[in-house]
């Protein structure tokens, strides 16, 4: 899992390369924590080359989640495969996080 | 600008008694403000200031006479709350009854004082002391000597107030008569205003009550769906059960998520009242679980949001009533935006739907 951030004047743009799974979950939330310590900044999350996400990449894009929302700021997904969204909606993920 | 002894006085006292104000304030301040939040009371604002000495200065030039000593004048330290509510000013004041001495000698409710042609200016002015078993400290006991002014008015009293200040005027100085009809106008429309504010709530209020005694007594079929009674229905927890058993699939965390999103999309699928949504529930509850049982069973996904109960019996019912791929589409679009992606969500639902013939 590549995880790039880049901040762009009011927004953060992050770019999610490969699974995140049980054996990178952790190292994963670590990589975004920068982005929790919140500064209401807008999120915007590239998912072009993310290949997979487990349970454990869910609950970390929930933790991210709920804290851009605990600073006022917003958090999007985008360009998400067909089969990591079949994640989210099964799961009803796609009603808690905005994927575009 | 040049001050008599007298006043210079006053002013040398104010300017060593600073940090004690400053304390003041600062107490004051935070016990408003927990007193505020342990009574569950929002507000539009608190504001409070220590007066500047220009201001004392002014004062005292226009009317040092007045005051004997600093602790003659009330207002060095002063807080205004400022309510949504008319009927919200009572209510603070009676807290700020119990939590400070009044000196009700000094205290002023304005909005007793009004001429028949006045709106603005309706505050209520408390003058108040901390009381010992609040706060003492030995260090500073003139802190509970010191007398504080505190205002309270609902937020249209606030603007007009304002508004009156910042044309130059201040409550004691009559406008120009030509302009005084156009106020008076203005003073009657807010004023009315206000009370109906205040009374719109009080009977929305009512109607939640009724509506909540309502929804639980199960009278489901009298209760039109409306957002007030679709949050009363989901207190009663209907789609708990199915949630629990969708998480036992695969042992999955809950967390909870809301379901206020489906209240457009129930009135959307023709749902009129509460009874309808209750008979839908029913209805596929059974196919909402095998359905989740054929995307879930083998992931090994071991969290789930508690939509997906709902989410599934939606699907389920679009599906049953022979409303296909498009009303597949047009739930996703409802749920999540129009976009090129519920096309494909949908298809993929109805292959898997006709494993377990949904369709």
């Amino acid at each position: 899992m590549k995880v790039t951030i880049n901040k762009q004047n009011e927004k953060t743009l992050v770019t999610l390369e490969g699974r995140v799974d049980s054996t990178n979950a952790e190292q994963f939330q670590q990589d975004i924590a920068p982005l929790m310590e919140g500064d209401g900044s807008d999120i915007d999350i590239d998912c072009t080359g993310m290949t997979y996400t487990s349970s454990q990449g869910l609950r970390v894009f929930l933790l991210l989640q709920k804290s851009v929302m605990a600073h006022q700021g917003t958090m999007v997904m985008r360009n998400m495969d067909s089969r990591v969204k079949e994640v989210f909606d099964i799961t009803g993920f796609s009603n808690i996080i905005t994927i575009l | 600008m040049k001050l008599d002894l007298h006043s210079e006085m006053i002013l040398e006292v104010y300017r060593t008694s600073l940090p004690i104000y400053e304390k003041l304030l600062s107490i004051v301040l935070e016990r408003m403000r927990q007193c505020l939040n342990d009574n569950h009371l929002h507000i539009a604002g608190l504001e409070s200031r220590i007066k500047a000495e220009d201001s004392l200065t002014n004062k005292l030039e226009l009317k040092g006479y007045k005051y004997k000593t600093i602790s003659d004048i009330t207002d060095i330290v002063g807080l205004r709350v400022v309510t949504f509510f008319s009927d919200e000013v009572d209510v603070i004041s009676a807290l700020v009854e119990k939590m400070f001495e009044i000196d009700w000698d000094n205290s002023v409710d304005k909005r007793k004082m009004l001429e028949i042609d006045r709106f603005g200016y309706m505050s209520l002015h408390y003058i108040c002391r901390v009381p010992e078993t609040m706060y003492h400290d030995p260090d500073m006991p003139q802190l509970n000597q010191i007398r504080f002014e505190l205002q309270m008015r609902s937020m249209l009293q606030h603007m007009w107030a304002n508004m009156y200040h910042d044309m130059g005027y201040k409550s004691d100085v009559e406008i120009p008569k030509e302009y005084q009809r156009n106020m008076n106008r203005l003073a009657g429309m807010l004023e009315l205003a206000d009370e109906q504010f205040s009374r719109i709530r009080k009977e929305i209020n009512n109607y939640r009550r009724n509506v909540q005694s309502l929804v639980a007594s199960g009278d489901f079929d009298d209760v039109p769906l409306n957002g007030d009674t679709f949050r009363s229905y989901l207190e009663l927890q209907p789609f708990k059960r199915l949630t629990e058993k969708i998480a036992g699939i695969n042992q999955a965390e809950i967390y909870e998520d809301s379901l206020d999103p489906y209240y457009q999309v129930l009135l959307r699928m023709g749902m009129r009242t509460i009874g309808d949504v209750e008979r839908l529930r029913k209805k596929y509850t059974d196919g909402a679980y095998q359905l989740a049982l054929i995307q879930l069973a083998g992931t090994g996904l071991d969290i789930v949001a508690s939509s997906v109960a709902l989410q599934n019996i939606c699907i389920v019912a679009i599906l049953k009533q022979g409303f296909g791929e498009g009303g597949l589409i047009r739930l996703f679009a409802a749920l999540y935006g129009e976009n090129d992606y519920n096309i494909q969500r949908a298809q993929r639902l109805i292959e898997q739907a006709k494993k377990i013939n949904l369709v």
